[in-house]
């Protein structure tokens, strides 16, 4: 009896062995040999890293505006591997995403792929209710999309950000550095349920920086509405304006014509999409001449009551260059030539100063290299060195031919003479947020004395001179005409093809604005005087108004 | 014989106590991740607004519905008089 016992025992004993090590064993191969790659799968499973999408600073403009912003918005994608019916699933994108079925099916359908994007920074709402619909195979993640409250306002000058939140043109490009943030990111542990119970690691997101502008959104909205209509009126085949505040060279407005809206930049012509103010250069004809004036009086060869006897032709090398208007011979002064803007009157001054030395002037005032203001592209425009002058150069560039300018240079040297001779970097950014103010780039080109009779001699254009068209009750204006032949691609200028411009100073016996105006080829009238100059006068109508700049002119006198 | 039980009975509470934090911790995580979620709508909801906002105080909307719905027009310079204060 007791050796059945003891066998049984034995028997029991072995059997619990053999199951203890088939136990050992399986452990030790769970936990030695397999113990990583399970592991990996398990943090797989319950462990999650995720990025914390960090958001684009805000545009503002001088009023606290918001130009550009970040909006949220859902990514949507899918899996079609996973997707059981491509018909009913594209069905369902076209119902809650309005997006075409019949686009979106062959996406689906194609079993090839394991990831296509069915639409990228879709309205979260629509996101949502596709989601609500739990068809196995779609995914959303939250993105950013890049919004423009303001519409076609200021568009050139924002530029625009790509799908994939990098400033890719404007102010955009230009402050992507401090506009972008910094992505975080963070480890989770999930429950079965898919929700968060532990947080491992994590790296919070930096927002991006908030950039403030000089530009004020009302004076480039009415700048905007004002070339519109001058381009409607003319024909022309576009406007640009630059309003600078001259005490600081703060660009108030930079305004284009035609226009595009902002959150509709893919779509919108590249041509439309340049601030050509900046990237694009243009003969500036007679609003040239001041520079001419100014190096003439700086160099102490004239004063403005000097006098010239001037024919209505004169022979320059192989040319021969005339006034615009028919006219006998006359004795000006060069206050005079500077009002009628005579062209054989500033070619005498021209001589006088001589080659070199205008050159020189010329480079003082920044034409033929960037002023830096803080947008990209800029270019320096085209200004021959005095070693490449022909003969009859000396014919040409002093009344703004055969040199090729920005509109934001030519504001920015009659902001000079505005500013008491004293030229300011014109800028778009007033500051980004978590930074102090840039300190203003500034530098005199010419002295007091002789900005102050610039401007004298600028008033007078407008009272009596090519300007008059520039003048409001009120107020007195300082300013200068230009019209100029358009060149053409033989090396010689274009029939038919002008630029009118203007570029004004106002109030003119204490300066807030500079506004230049600069209409490309309008039909029925080419003069600066005729088509530029009441655009200014409505672009400055409004700009004092709005910024309740008191008049200047005195009473009961005639203004302008 | 009486110390063991009481050591067991210390043992006992000392595990409860910590499976009654790590239960804390864990409504606490969950809390937190709710409540970052609930913050990450706000900021959404919050952009829209300023969007809207920003759209709505355009000066050229605002100008358009005064001259339509209201017919007011843009005051001229000479019509604006400017008090000069003594000081």
């Amino acid at each position: 009896m007791n050796r059945l016992v003891n066998r049984r025992i034995r028997l029991l004993l072995a059997v619990l062995t053999f199951a203890f090590a088939g136990l050992l064993l399986r452990a030790t191969w769970l936990q030695g040999v397999r113990a990583s790659s399970l592991a990996r799968l398990g943090q797989t499973q319950h462990r999650e890293t995720v990025a914390l999408p960090a958001s684009r600073g805000t545009l503002y403009d001088r009023t606290g505006i918001e130009l550009g912003l970040g909006e949220r918005a859902t990514t949507v994608y899918a899996n079609p591997k996973q997707i059981a019916n491509p018909h009913a699933a594209a069905a369902a994108v076209e119902q809650t995403l309005g997006l075409d079925a019949n686009r979106v099916y062959p996406e689906l359908a194609d079993q090839t792929r394991g990831f296509v994007y069915i639409e990228r920074e879709a309205d979260p709402a629509q996101a949502a209710a596709l989601q609500r619909l739990k068809i196995a195979g779609f995914g959303f993640y939250p993105e950013e999309r890049r919004s423009y409250p303001q519409g076609s306002v200021a568009a050139q000058v924002l530029g625009y950000v790509g799908i994939d939140g990098n400033g890719l043109a404007g102010l955009e490009l230009q402050f992507d550095h401090q506009l972008s943030g910094r992505a975080g990111q963070e480890t989770i542990v999930k429950d079965p349920a898919g929700r968060v119970i532990d947080v491992q690691q994590q790296r919070p997101e930096r927002p991006g920086r908030d950039v403030f502008l000089t530009v004020d959104h009302s004076i480039q909205a009415n700048a905007e509405e004002v070339l519109r209509q001058t381009v409607e009126k003319w024909h022309a085949k576009s406007a640009s304006a630059v309003v600078l505040d001259p005490r600081t060279g703060g660009v108030l407005a930079m305004a284009v014509q035609p226009g595009y809206n902002a959150n509709r930049y893919p779509s919108a012509p590249r041509d439309l999409q340049r601030n050509r103010t900046v990237t694009d250069t243009y003969e500036p004809g007679s609003t040239f001449k001041l520079i001419t004036v100014a190096a003439a009086l700086s160099e102490h060869l004239v004063s403005p009551s000097t006098r010239f006897t001037l024919p209505y032709s004169l022979r320059v090398a192989d040319r021969v260059i005339h006034d615009a208007e028919p006219r006998g011979t006359v004795n000006y002064s060069v206050a005079q030539i500077l009002a009628h803007s005579s062209n054989i009157g500033a070619i005498e001054l021209a001589e006088m100063v001589g080659r070199t030395r205008l050159s020189s002037w010329i480079s003082r005032f920044g034409f033929g290299r960037v002023t830096g203001i803080d947008y990209p592209g800029e270019s320096p425009g085209i200004v021959l060195p005095p070693d490449k002058w022909s003969g009859s150069t000396i014919g040409n560039v002093p009344i703004g031919q055969g040199i090729a300018v920005t509109p934001v240079q030519m504001a920015a040297a009659y902001a000079a003479i505005a500013n008491r001779g004293v030229w300011s970097r014109p800028h778009l950014v007033d500051h980004v947020s978590g930074g102090g103010r840039p300190s203003l780039q500034r530098h005199r080109l010419v002295s007091p004395q002789v900005a102050s009779q610039l401007m004298l001699m600028l008033k007078d254009v407008v009272a009596e001179g090519t300007g008059t068209y520039a003048a409001m009750p009120g107020y007195q204006v300082a300013g200068k005409t230009g019209t100029a032949q358009k060149p053409d691609s033989h090396g010689g200028y274009a029939t038919g093809r002008y630029v009118a411009s203007f570029v004004g100073i106002v109030p003119a016996s204490r300066p807030r604005l500079v506004i230049l105006v600069m209409v490309d080829e309008p039909q029925n009238a080419i003069w600066g005087g005729v088509v530029a100059a009441p655009a200014f006068q409505q672009i400055a109508r409004f700009d004092l108004q709005y910024l309740e700049v008191p008049p200047d002119a005195p009473t009961n006198a005639p203004t302008g | 014989m009486a110390g063991g039980v009481v050591w067991i009975g210390v043992v006992a509470v000392l595990l409860a106590g910590v499976v009654a934090l790590n239960v804390a911790v864990l409504r606490l995580n969950m809390q937190l991740d709710r409540l970052a979620r609930e913050r990450a709508d706000l900021r959404a909801q919050n952009a829209a607004l300023s969007v809207q906002l920003s759209s709505q105080a355009s000066a050229p909307r605002i100008q358009r519905l005064a001259a339509k719905r209201l017919g007011y027009v843009q005051a001229t310079p000479d019509q604006t008089s400017y008090v000069t204060l003594p000081h």
